[in-house]
Order: structure tokens, then C-alpha cells, then sequence
């Protein structure tokens, strides 16, 4: 079939929105139409080549943050049918696999199949254009696109009364950013939690950590509006730097230091992390989960309070949450008044609004935008 | 010196104030001016009999008789004096009271379970934690006092290790709370139930612990806190401290829980009613889904053995059932991080106190309490 879809041709050069064939699902496959994607900072990392390596080189489709409805089901798919609503976990969850098994399918081994952005079932492309296999940029799902063909594994069923807009965001920045402090960090009633950077990742670990009881919980960042944001979200304090932080710690921690260090940034950076590091206390966990560059190799951690001070280093992916039980149970808080999704969507855009709706993230002016499709 | 106290002097009879002689300190050892008691059921229990030895075992053990006692364990005061060796409070500290010691130096102080201290072990029998013998005088004849603490006097004589010392600028009313029911039922949830973001749980029996449980589980994020209580007025209050649903009863609730998690059933149930009875586990831990976890925190009678499990749903269904002391809290550092919280706004405590009591009104306080119309209820020494 015939849809549209963004396609980046190379780096460092703007979404091209325009025509794809499609072809049909294979086994284990199913043909989704997209009703709506989350624009994540990770696309961006695509087009600025900060996850070389780690992800297809262009031409590829981007988008990962993605829910919409089932149109087809190739052989072999049980858990979804035609008409099912859906929200792609943007690592996939096999239910096999080791990892799976014992209950961390944030790390499900079918994960390492997405890489090449080829289709997880068999490694070859559903998306072509121009003449070219086109590659799917994360997790093998091209959610910037009005229809898209990805495997069963990547496919959470979720209530139909549910808004696909808002449920997107639960294909990856909000389950990361909420489990983020809610399992990696565990943070416990009465800690003290810090969030660096409030994105769409950051915002939801400020929920989180909020949900769990945190007493306090600041909130850095350095756009006014963010700050703002983050309170609206439960913060109880804002600062503009992490060493504005630093400076209070006294009145937001009684001098102790952050129980949780949650880093959360729009790209991790090995300086930035070291100082963020100074923030937590003894025995503090410090969660990275913001994407550092594949090629960076250095971080300016004083190790020596690994050990002194006993502070813990964590890195988090996908909130450490499994996807299945983790995306119905947050759209459940959504719906109780207990998760807010939708002041997490500052402005949506259509397909052909992805570049603008890219500028306006790099300027700070969203916590999320999300691409709406009208068909 | 000579101070009042309420003394009780058998079962089923009623508090009397008398006249009680208390020696000074010795190392290790703070006398203490109480200014707020709570009227904690955990006493009660004495005067029901559900907490008080036989008499035989008593005296196969070489024990005196258990009455006389004056009780009370959960309470705030003023440091008056203290025994020489005597290094984390001074006199004029204001001290929360701990009815579990924290020696600080036995196995479980020293892996982060305060509240299993190894000096915790003689809480009912007579005489001091230090050496063993006794400070507290009824013409004459020694008195037991209640977790060797004895809140229901005016002053008591205690081990450093009963006492903790807290911030001048607390109400001292906030911090006789915290050092028993709100610990205890705080914890119950966060700690000992570990209840987390998104879970559904639900607290039998909404007194002065269960209200601190249903707190405690609104603060670590669960999703619905279903509080069960006879009392009408106890189900309006857990509503005010966060609750999302009431019921009168477990029968009650069995169906409606089913219902809202479509037939999940709790992730968590905490049992707080007044005295617990082994009947009561049946819908206790039928409450409980698959991987559930149930904890006991309520005091049974001393001498009930039986209790209603189904041990095959236990088994199949990978439940738990654990019990808890003081909410399996660390006195040391949770009474200071719990007032802490009140502090900022966090934890409530003003409003867990219905009516306050002088000493001589202590037998009107558990009438009250008997009859359903306190949460909590306190003596407030002039």
C-alpha cells in the first residue's frame, strides 16, 4: 500500500515528509495505522549522529513514540487483532527471552534486532522509497509515518476508550521518565529526589518521584518555563543549574544530599554528570537516564564517593519497567487523575509540521510535541 | 520524688491515680517529665487480659506478679536528669519515647532492624533495661511499667536507649503520636507492605495505626486505599486522610474489590483492627491477589494459636504473610524524618487526635475509645 511517511536522507538534514510503499505484514507482523507519535529527543539523535552505531544509518523513517489502530495481522499473531488499539513499546517484548523471563523486557534480547532497522521477524524491509529500502530509525517501529508495519513483540493492546494522542507518550518518554524514579531509582516516601533536565523524560520522573512519595523533589533546568512546568507537575523546588542546587541543599535535603540523583537531559554529558554526581548523598542512587554519545568514553565522576560515601551509579533504560504491565498500568493512573498525560503535550502538529515541531523541542519551547495524523 | 500516675491493678478494672515514688538515674538511665501520653489500644490490652501472662507462667519463670503496672508507651516529654554515661540527650532535650529500644550495639541495631532490639526483649518484665532492677515505687512495693516507659505517670525513670531526642519547636503532641501508632501504621505500609506506585491496598481496621497505614499508602502512591472499618465515622475520617473507598466490613468489601480489580484482588492488605483474631486471616488473605502480601500488625490475643489460612490459595497463589513491629521502622531515624514531614506539611498529625484527656480523665479516654469515637485520644499533662 501506498501512506506517508517523514524520512531522514542523511544527517544533519531536515524530515522529508513524502510518499512510501508499503508492503504487507509477514508472519509475527501487523499493519498499524497511526493515529499519533511523541516527537522524543531521540529521533533528533538520529539526525545529529550522536547514536551512530547504535542505530541504522539513513535513509530511515524516524518516530518511536507511537499508538494507533491494528488493520492487519500477518500469520502467527495472537495477542492483537484487526480493530485493537495499540501502543508500541519502543523496545520490544518477546516474553521468551532470558531477560523477559525474569522480569526486566526493557532488556529483551529482541531489543538487539532493532538496530539495523530492518523488520525484528527477519531482518528485511517492509519500508520503500525512491527505489530504496528504507530503514526504521528506533526500536524498528517508523512511527513518523501514517501507517507502519512492525513486529507483534513491539504491540501493547490497550483499552479502546483510551485517547491514542495521549497514549503515545506511554511508548516511551513517560514510562521512562516515571519508572525512572519509580524503579531505578526506588524512590521511597519521604526521600529527597533531584530531576536534571525536564523534558519529556524528566517531567515524568518528576511524577514519579512525586507518586512515590518523595518529599521533596527539585527540578533543574535552565528555561523558565520548564521550571514552571516542573511544578505544575508536583516539583517542590526549581533550580536553573545543578550548581544553583548545590547551593541549596541545605534547606531541600537538611544538608544530607539527594537520597536520587535522576539524570534526565536532553544528552548526557560526561562533565555535566560529574557535578550532577556531587548532588547525591551517602548511599544515594544516581540514575542515568538520559542518552550519552555513542562515542563518548569519559566520565568525570569522583569515584572515590562510590565507595565512601557508598553513593550507586545506575544506568535505566525505558524506565526499568516491562512494558506490558507497565504501559496499562500508568494509562490506568492516567485515567484515576493520578498520572498527568495530557499537560505533557505543549503542541501537536501534523505530519508536515515534524520539522517545526523539531525546532520548537531544540528551543526549548516543549515539553512534548506530538504529531497527530489526520487520514 | 513523687509524682501521680495511672496504675491499673487487675483485669476488667479501671485506671486509679496514685501517688508514685521515682529514684533518680543511674548510668544509662534519664528521668524524664512526660508532657503528652497517647491512649494507644496496645494498653488496653492489659485491661482485657489479651496482653497479661498467666499467672502460673509468671511464677514458673520466678516473675512477680504482673499487676500492678502502670502502662503507656507512646509519649513526650522533657529531659529532667540524667545518669552518668549518658551522651545523646541532656537535660531540657525534648525526647520522643520508643517502646522498642534501640541499644544501637545488638545484631538487629546493627543490620538496620532497630525495631527487633535485642533489649526490647523484657519490654513486660519488671525492673530496668540497664541493670534490671527497679526505679518506680507504690508504697514501697516495686511497679511494672508498660515497655519500661510508663508514659501514664507524670514522670518516669528510662534507659537512654527509650528515648530519642527530637527538635525544641515540635509540638510535643505531634511527637508522642509519631512514637508509636503513626510509626507503626506508616510503616506498616511503606515498609513492612512496601507499597508501591499504582498498587491497590487495603487497611483492616482504621484507628490510630490504620489511619498512619492508610496515610502511609497514599504517600508511597498507591492507586486505591480501601479502608474497612464498622465505624462510621472512622470510614468519613480515612476519606480526609486519603482513602479512595470505605466499607464496614471485609464481606463488605470481598465483593466490591473483586469488582474494581477485576478480580485481582489487593496487591496489599494490612491488618490494624483493634484486637486481631485468628478468624479474621480468612477474608484477610482472601483480600490478597496472586503474589500478594498481608501484614499482621494488630495485637492478637497472647495465648491465641489458631488463625483461618487457607494454606493451599497461600501456597498456589505465592501470598505472604508477614508480621511487624513498630511498622519494622528504625526508631532513630524514622520519629526524626516522620516529624519531618510533618513539619513541611506531609504527614498528618494534628488531625489524627480527636480529644485530649488530663490524667485523671484517662478512664473517661478509653471509654471513648471503646465506644468508637476517637482516633486517637491523648493525656495532656499540665
Amino acid at each position: 500500500m501506498k501512506t506517508k511517511a517523514a524520512i531522514l536522507w542523511g544527517r544533519n538534514t531536515p524530515w522529508s515528509v513524502e510518499e512510501i510503499e508499503l508492503d504487507p505484514p509477514k508472519a509475527g507482523e501487523v499493519l498499524v495505522k497511526m493515529v499519533a507519535s511523541g516527537m522524543c529527543h531521540s529521533d533528533e539523535h538520529l539526525v545529529t549522529g550522536d547514536l551512530a552505531g547504535a542505530t541504522p544509518e539513513p535513509p530511515l523513517i524516524g518516530g518511536h513514540e507511537g499508538a494507533g489502530i491494528v488493520l492487519e495481522v500477518g500469520p502467527g499473531v495472537f495477542s492483537v487483532e484487526p480493530g485493537d488499539h495499540v501502543v508500541f513499546g519502543f523496545i520490544p517484548a518477546c516474553g521468551r527471552c532470558p531477560s523477559c523471563a525474569d522480569g526486566h523486557s526493557n532488556l529483551c534480547d529482541m531489543g538487539s534486532l532493532t538496530a539495523t532497522g530492518m523488520q525484528i521477524s527477519d531482518g528485511t524491509a517492509r519500508h520503500h522509497a525512491q527505489g530504496k529500502d528504507i530503514a526504521l530509525g528506533i526500536g524498528s517501529l517508523g512511527t513518523f509515518a501514517h501507517h507502519t508495519v512492525v513486529h507483534e513483540a513491539s504491540c501493547i493492546k490497550i483499552d479502546k476508550e483510551l485517547p491514542l494522542d495521549k497514549a503515545c507518550l506511554l511508548g516511551c518518554g513517560v514510562v521512562t521518565g516515571w519508572g525512572s524514579s519509580v524503579y531505578a531509582a526506588q524512590v521511597q516516601p519521604g526521600d529527597t529526589v533531584a530531576v536534571v533536565g525536564v523534558g519529556g523524560i524528566g517531567a515524568n520522573a518528576v511524577q514519579g518521584a512525586k507518586l512515590a512519595g518523595a518529599r521533596v523533589v527539585a527540578a533543574i533546568d535552565p528555561i523558565e518555563f520548564k521550571r514552571e512546568k516542573a511544578m505544575e507537575f508536583g516539583a517542590t523546588h526549581t533550580h536553573a543549574s545543578i550548581d544553583e542546587a548545590l547551593g541549596a541543599l541545605a534547606e531541600t535535603t537538611w544538608n544530607r544530599g539527594f537520597d536520587k540523583v535522576i539524570m534526565t537531559c536532553g544528552v548526557g554529558n560526561g562533565d555535566v554528570l560529574g557535578q550532577a554526581f556531587w548532588l547525591g548523598g551517602k548511599r544515594s542512587k544516581i540514575v542515568v537516564t538520559n542518552i550519552h554519545p555513542t562515542l563518548e568514553a569519559t566520565i568525570s565522576v569522583p569515584a572515590v564517593f562510590l565507595t565512601v560515601f557508598e553513593k550507586q551509579l545506575i544506568g535505566s533504560l525505558f524506565g526499568s519497567a516491562n512494558p506490558r504491565k507497565d504501559i496499562p498500568k500508568l494509562l490506568e493512573l492516567y485515567t484515576q487523575g493520578q498520572l498527568d498525560l495530557d499537560g505533557l503535550v505543549t503542541k501537536t502538529y501534523p505530519l508536515e509540521g515534524i520539522n517545526e515541531g523539531y525546532a520548537d523541542m531544540n528551543s526549548g519551547k516543549n515539553i512534548r510535541g506530538v504529531l497527530v495524523y489526520e487520514h | 520524688m513523687k509524682c501521680r500516675a495511672a496504675v491499673l491493678r487487675g483485669v476488667d478494672q479501671q485506671w486509679q491515680i496514685e501517688e508514685l515514688t521515682v529514684d533518680p538515674p543511674k548510668v544509662g538511665e534519664v528521668l524524664v517529665k512526660w508532657s503528652v501520653a497517647g491512649l494507644c489500644h496496645s494498653d488496653e490490652h492489659f485491661v482485657t487480659g489479651d496482653m497479661v501472662p498467666d499467672a502460673a507462667l509468671l511464677e514458673a519463670m520466678g516473675q512477680p506478679p504482673f499487676f500492678p503496672v502502670i502502662a503507656g508507651h507512646e509519649g513526650a516529654g522533657v529531659v529532667v536528669e540524667v545518669g552518668p554515661g549518658v551522651t545523646s540527650v541532656a537535660v531540657g532535650d525534648h525526647v520522643s519515647a520508643s517502646f522498642v529500644p534501640s541499644c544501637g550495639r545488638c545484631r538487629y541495631c546493627s543490620t538496620g532492624r532497630q525495631n527487633l532490639c535485642d533489649a526490647g526483649a523484657g519490654a513486660m518484665q519488671h525492673g530496668m533495661i540497664t541493670d534490671g532492677t527497679n526505679r518506680h515505687w507504690l508504697n514501697g512495693e516495686p511497679v511494672r511499667l508498660m515497655a519500661k516507659l510508663g508514659t501514664f505517670a507524670e514522670y518516669t525513670c528510662v534507659a537512654e536507649a527509650s528515648v530519642i531526642k527530637v527538635d525544641a519547636d515540635l509540638p510535643l503532641s505531634a511527637v508522642a503520636l509519631v512514637s508509636c501508632g503513626v510509626a507503626t501504621g506508616w510503616g506498616s505500609a511503606t515498609k513492612r507492605a512496601d507499597v508501591r506506585p499504582g498498587d491497590t491496598v487495603v487497611v483492616v481496621g482504621i484507628g490510630g495505626i490504620g489511619m498512619n497505614a492508610v496515610q502511609g499508602a497514599v504517600a508511597a502512591g498507591a492507586k486505591r486505599v480501601i479502608a474497612v472499618d464498622p465505624v462510621e465515622f472512622k470510614r468519613e475520617k480515612a476519606m480526609e486522610f486519603g482513602a479512595t473507598h470505605t466499607f464496614a466490613s471485609m464481606d463488605e468489601a470481598f465483593p466490591a474489590v473483586t469488582e474494581m480489580t477485576y478480580g485481582q484482588m489487593a496487591d496489599k492488605v494490612i491488618m490494624t483492627p483493634g484486637v486481631m483474631y485468628g478468624d479474621m486471616m480468612r477474608l484477610g488473605t482472601g483480600l490478597a491477589g496472586k503474589g500478594g502480601t498481608i501484614v499482621v500488625t494488630a495485637v492478637a490475643p497472647i495465648t491465641q494459636t489458631e488463625s483461618s489460612v487457607n494454606l493451599f490459595e497461600l501456597a498456589m497463589w505465592n501470598k505472604e504473610i508477614k508480621g511487624t513491629i513498630f511498622g519494622s521502622l528504625n526508631p532513630r531515624s524514622d520519629i526524626p524524618a516522620l516529624l519531618g514531614l510533618y513539619r513541611e506539611g506531609q504527614l498528618k498529625l494534628d488531625e489524627l487526635i480527636t480529644r485530649t484527656y488530663t490524667l485523671d480523665q484517662i478512664n473517661e479516654g478509653y471509654e471513648d475509645m471503646r465506644q468508637g469515637k476517637n482516633i486517637r485520644g491523648v493525656i495532656v499533662y499540665d
